[in-house]
């Protein structure tokens, strides 16, 4: 039986379905289970909708997690922002009964209820802490000779710092070691855990002032020579994807490094094709990637 | 969380690791906090659009000597201007999607046909595709506001986007008259 539906989000199905696909084939070879979360909405979105009307934001996403709660699931984001909403308005409704209760007031006008007897969790802290790295590297059939610049993302991390989550505590590299447990190398690059430049609604209210700090990004990956960018978020995969050509263009510059999503990079590990994976449908060529891994 | 940025004594030690303040001048996390603590915000504002450049990224907040939710800070001062009416018209768009399709990214032509080359079913099992998980989630905006707190924004943004956003620009906010 299932104790994990998958929340999709809006970017990856709708932009990037190559992260669903690859999040559904690289679940069904560590044989668990997904549910899908019919009618699930946005989170919605944190740094937006959270700022435009906080009520709003914890009863949308209460419905949500309402969803996963109805098919006795967790709820498994592949997504930063999905986890940080989802996760801290869950948080905060579980410590707040007046809010809550609030939020049912709304939730039973549709017929759901927010009982708060559900966890939300990030699929990267999912497979490291619920799988673990041994059991990943047991599924690895076709080991990556591949040097990656790993971008965590801020909400990956921001949510685990509020749980008081020991993955957080001192040097962080849980997200390294699963990279590493593909046979990849998680390789070290100047100001690692800088913000790609997306978030908070900033994409969307000022590209060209993101852009700039992608084009920083950017520049300390390629100056660490990496063959891929592997981050855990699709925003920050829109971000540096479509944005390095938006970068390129605007500043004139001429960058050309492949954005995989975590799942994608385990499924090629585990011997999906990048085809399967919708790795081709990437704006910034992955060709020389996917020649690579075939050589 | 509610913030406490009364604790700031402004030691701007959030402005100097902010990579947005980096990139942009008139982004200064210090100075807004600052405004916000003196309640000396006022319609000639210069925070907004400014305060709407934040990415959430967390590094002033980790850095803050004293233990300020700056962040949190940051989506109240947000909330306050949106409640006046000084929602930035591209984030308007964004929230109409989110009442039209429950997304703030809806599917696309492309998206369609990248699924299907994917074998996944071409609608994902979300909101857009289904009437009736759409309404509750029109219900749900209309019962907390959020439907009249756009509305109050752009009345005919459908009908005539152009002409809205200029007779409720950014400088008149429509909302000061229902205030």
């Amino acid at each position: 039986m299932s104790e994990l539906s998958l929340f999709l989000g809006c970017v990856a199905p709708n932009r990037y379905p190559g992260i669903e696909a690859a999040t559904k084939k690289t679940f069904s070879k560590l044989a668990i289970e997904l549910d899908d979360l019919l009618g699930a909405s946005c989170c919605p979105a944190p740094g937006v909708f959270r700022s435009f009307d906080e009520e709003t934001w914890l009863t949308l996403a209460s419905r949500n997690i309402a969803l996963s709660e109805k098919l006795d699931d967790d709820v498994l984001t592949i997504c930063n922002g999905c986890y940080s909403t989802l996760k801290e308005a869950g948080d905060t409704l579980k410590k707040d009964p007046k809010l809550k209760e609030t939020v049912n007031r709304n939730l039973i006008e549709i017929g759901h209820e927010f009982k708060g007897n559900h966890d939300v969790r990030h699929v990267i802290e999912y497979l490291y802490q619920d799988i673990g790295i041994e059991r990943i590297k047991e599924m690895i059939s076709k080991p990556l000779d591949l040097k990656v610049a790993v971008h965590y993302g801020c909400h990956l991390i921001r949510p685990l710092k509020e749980d008081g989550s020991e993955l957080v505590n001192g040097n962080i590299s849980f997200f390294d070691e699963l990279v590493q447990a593909t046979g990849a190398t998680s390789v070290d690059y100047e100001d690692k855990m800088l913000c790609c430049g997306a978030g908070g609604g900033a994409r969307t209210a000022i590209l060209e002032a993101t852009l700039k700090m992608t084009e920083k990004k950017l520049h300390n990956m390629a100056d660490a020579q990496v063959d891929c960018i592997v981050n855990a978020c699709p925003f920050c995969h829109l971000q540096f994807d479509s944005g390095q050509q938006d970068v390129n263009s605007r500043f004139r510059k001429n960058y050309s490094i492949p954005v995989l999503h975590y799942t994608q990079l385990l499924g090629l590990a585990m011997g999906y094709s990048a085809d399967e994976l919708g790795i081709g449908m990437n704006t910034t060529s992955t060709a020389d990637l996917i020649k690579k891994i075939k050589d | 969380m509610p913030s406490n940025i009364e604790k700031c004594y402004q030691c701007g030690q959030c402005t100097s690791v902010c990579p947005m303040g980096e990139q942009e001048q008139t982004y200064k996390i210090r100075k807004f906090l600052q405004m916000e603590k003196l309640g000396i915000e006022n319609e000639e504002s210069i925070m907004t659009p400014f305060i709407f450049y934040c990415t959430t990224c967390y590094r002033c907040q980790d850095n803050c000597p004293q233990g300020v939710n700056i962040v949190d800070g940051v989506l109240e001062i947000r909330a306050n201007a949106v409640h006046e009416g000084k929602m930035l018209d591209a984030h308007k768009k964004v929230a109409q999607m989110l009442m039209d399709y429950g997304h703030a990214v809806p599917n696309n032509t492309a998206g369609r046909e990248k699924r299907l080359q994917l074998g996944l079913a071409e609608m994902p099992s979300t909101a857009q595709g289904s009437d009736d998980h759409l309404d509750e989630i029109r219900t749900l905006l209309h019962l907390t506001g959020f439907d009249r707190l756009i509305a109050d924004e752009m009345p005919d943004m459908k009908v005539n986007e152009g002409l809205t956003l200029t007779k409720a620009g950014f400088d008149q906010p429509i909302a000061e008259e229902s205030a």
